[in-house]
């Protein structure tokens, strides 16, 4: 919401996540298997970051990862797992089933209603489903309107104002502007409505190079950013790399059996690792550039989701 | 010809399109992704195809991937919908299908996407309902589905939680909270194929050949009601087939069977005539 006019907003990873407070309103950016904020989850929970309440669209391996190293408190998420593909995430699915973290289910059409209410400046905005759901009964927040032109009632949704918003991108300049690829999924939006932007990228370019891109995100909405290669790792960041199929195996095995298998999970590829530079040795280069490799050819793409 | 329980079932999610619609399915669901490119190279040429989590139009994947996010999904796509583009365009009704399923689908079509239990103490946490709960509202006609129905726990006198509304909950009927959507039109299953009567219930209209009545009744926890015109479902064409064999080389759509379900192989009588 508020502009940030600062010329150089290049950190360190971990200065970029002291900006999430224990507590915070957190929107993570990207989507399923695709520009996930993970070297940020990663730091958050290296720095033992506790009650977040996140919030976002459909997501996967980022919240799951969150829940399971006990960081978050409420999840405000509309979908949490990885499709047909490994199936339901295993950590929330635990703590949601165990009352250990508060589950208020919402849906992607009122989330961005919500956003949209943030940006523009006004208290409440309506929306047309969600009457006929039981989704509505996890937020007693929602409230109704008689519509003083038609006399319809409708259900309305309040002002969405995350106090942080975590965004993947390949490419961005000091400043903070930002290049993504689509689908940009709710990453606009979040970066509009929320008090600050904290981002991630591929690779730190001049702003000549950003702005020939083009600048999906402008530098006056991000109050942060951190340059961190293979930053959405395991998820996928186009046009560099494709997800990390049996890395999202080795996790949902680890996260399924929970215990000593999730703690060696966490202790191999999150605590153990003091830094993303570590994060990347321990995946190995053989692997990174296995997912890189996707333009070679059909076959090879292909080959990645076998 | 030769074709699979699977195949068979795409295909017959795929007849559900009509030509020139707009037609959307949500993530996680290979076999109405898988059903909605058959459709747009055989039987409805002229839809638009919204692609469930990129929001590309009319792509054309080199295969479909394990994930509704991919960039392959955007492949030689006319155009690329931002988020708020598609959901704009879906909740002010411009939108005419989606594809939509459930962990439990009850008699009026209601599905539940959020939790098997009581909500506050869940049993079992799905992984939620995603956008479906203002998209169920208003998007033209929805087409349901499952691959579970076998299993007497998907199709339910009451879902334990309803994500996405079908023609009528105890909040009242479509009409009544004012919305603009006609609710659930087909529901396809591994048995058979309903559509939904003038009080919005299920009614089953196909079953597939190798499946009785009975079986079918025994597998559904809410009173069947069967259409006095019963048939069986309506044979693919060698066309479909192809077309699904060529977008889906690696059989994603398999993944929402159990193991036991995909041993259904099927072949085209001498009488089939025409395939094409």
């Amino acid at each position: 919401m508020t502009f940030h006019l600062d010329p150089d907003k290049l950190v360190e990873l971990d200065r970029a996540v002291a900006f999430v407070t224990d507590g915070a309103l957190v929107a993570l950016g990207g989507g399923l298997s695709a520009r996930l904020p993970m070297a940020m989850v990663r730091e958050l929970v290296r720095q033992g970051r506790r009650n977040l309440h996140v919030v976002g669209s459909a997501h996967g391996i980022d919240v799951d990862l969150l829940v399971a190293a006990g960081s978050v408190a409420v999840c405000e998420e509309s979908y949490v797992g990885f499709e047909q593909d490994f199936g339901l995430a295993p950590a929330y699915r635990r703590a949601a089933q165990t009352q250990t973290i508060e589950v208020r289910e919402s849906c992607c059409g009122t989330i961005l209603t919500q956003l949209r209410a943030a940006e523009f400046g006004v208290p409440f905005l309506p929306v047309r489903g969600v009457k006929g759901s039981d989704i509505r009964r996890l937020h007693p927040e929602y409230g109704e309107v008689t519509c003083p032109f038609t006399g319809e009632t409708l259900v309305v949704v309040p002002p969405l104002r995350p106090d942080v918003a975590l965004i993947h991108a390949p490419l961005g300049d000091r400043r903070g502007n930002l290049h993504l690829d689509q689908p940009y999924v709710l990453d606009e939006r979040f970066a509009a409505a929320s008090r600050n932007v904290v981002a991630t990228v591929e690779r730190i370019a001049s702003f000549e190079e950003v702005a020939a891109a083009g600048v999906t995100i402008p530098g006056h909405l991000v109050t942060a950013v951190a340059e961190v290669p293979y930053g959405a790792h395991p998820s996928s960041c186009y046009p560099g790399y494709a997800y990390d199929r049996p890395h999202l195996a080795e996790y949902v095995r680890a996260a399924t059996a929970g215990d000593a298998d999730l703690a060696s999970y966490l202790d191999r590829y999150v605590t153990g690792t003091p830094t993303e530079e570590a994060y990347r040795k321990v995946i190995g280069e053989e692997r990174l550039a296995t997912i890189a490799s996707w333009s070679a050819s059909t076959d090879a793409w292909k080959g990645l989701f076998r | 010809m030769s074709f699979s329980i699977d195949e068979w079932f795409v295909v017959a999610l795929a007849r559900t399109i009509r030509d020139r619609e707009v037609v959307f399915h949500g993530f996680g669901s290979p076999c109405a992704q898988v059903a909605m490119h058959v459709a747009r190279h055989t039987s409805a040429r002229d839809m638009l195809l919204v692609e469930g989590a990129t929001y590309a139009i009319n792509p054309d994947p080199p295969f479909i991937p394990p994930t509704g996010n991919d960039l392959s999904l955007q492949r030689d796509a006319s155009y690329r919908m931002r988020f708020e583009e598609f959901f704009d365009a879906a909740l002010r009704g411009d939108v005419d299908r989606m594809f939509l399923s459930g962990g439990q689908i009850d008699a009026y079509g209601n599905t539940n996407v959020t939790a098997i239990g009581p909500p506050d103490r869940p049993k079992v946490k799905l992984g939620g309902g995603g956008g479906g709960c203002n998209l169920a509202a208003t998007i033209g006609h929805l087409t349901l589905w499952t691959t579970r129905h076998r299993s007497g726990r998907a199709l339910v006198e009451q879902c334990d939680f309803v994500t996405d509304m079908g023609h009528r909950t105890p909040a009242g009927t479509r009409a009544e909270l004012g919305f603009a959507g006609g609710g659930p039109e087909w529901l396809v299953t591994e048995l058979g194929v309903f559509d939904y009567d003038d009080d919005g219930r299920a009614r089953l209209r196909q079953l597939f050949p190798d499946i009785g009545v009975d079986q079918v009744k025994a597998s559904t926890g809410f009173e069947l009601r069967v259409a006095a015109d019963l048939r069986p479902v309506p044979m693919p064409s060698a066309a479909e087939i192809a077309a699904l064999r060529a977008v889906d080389p690696l059989g994603v759509r398999r993944s929402e069977f159990a193991p036991e379900e995909l041993r259904r192989t099927f072949t085209h009588g001498e009488s089939a005539g025409c395939l094409c």
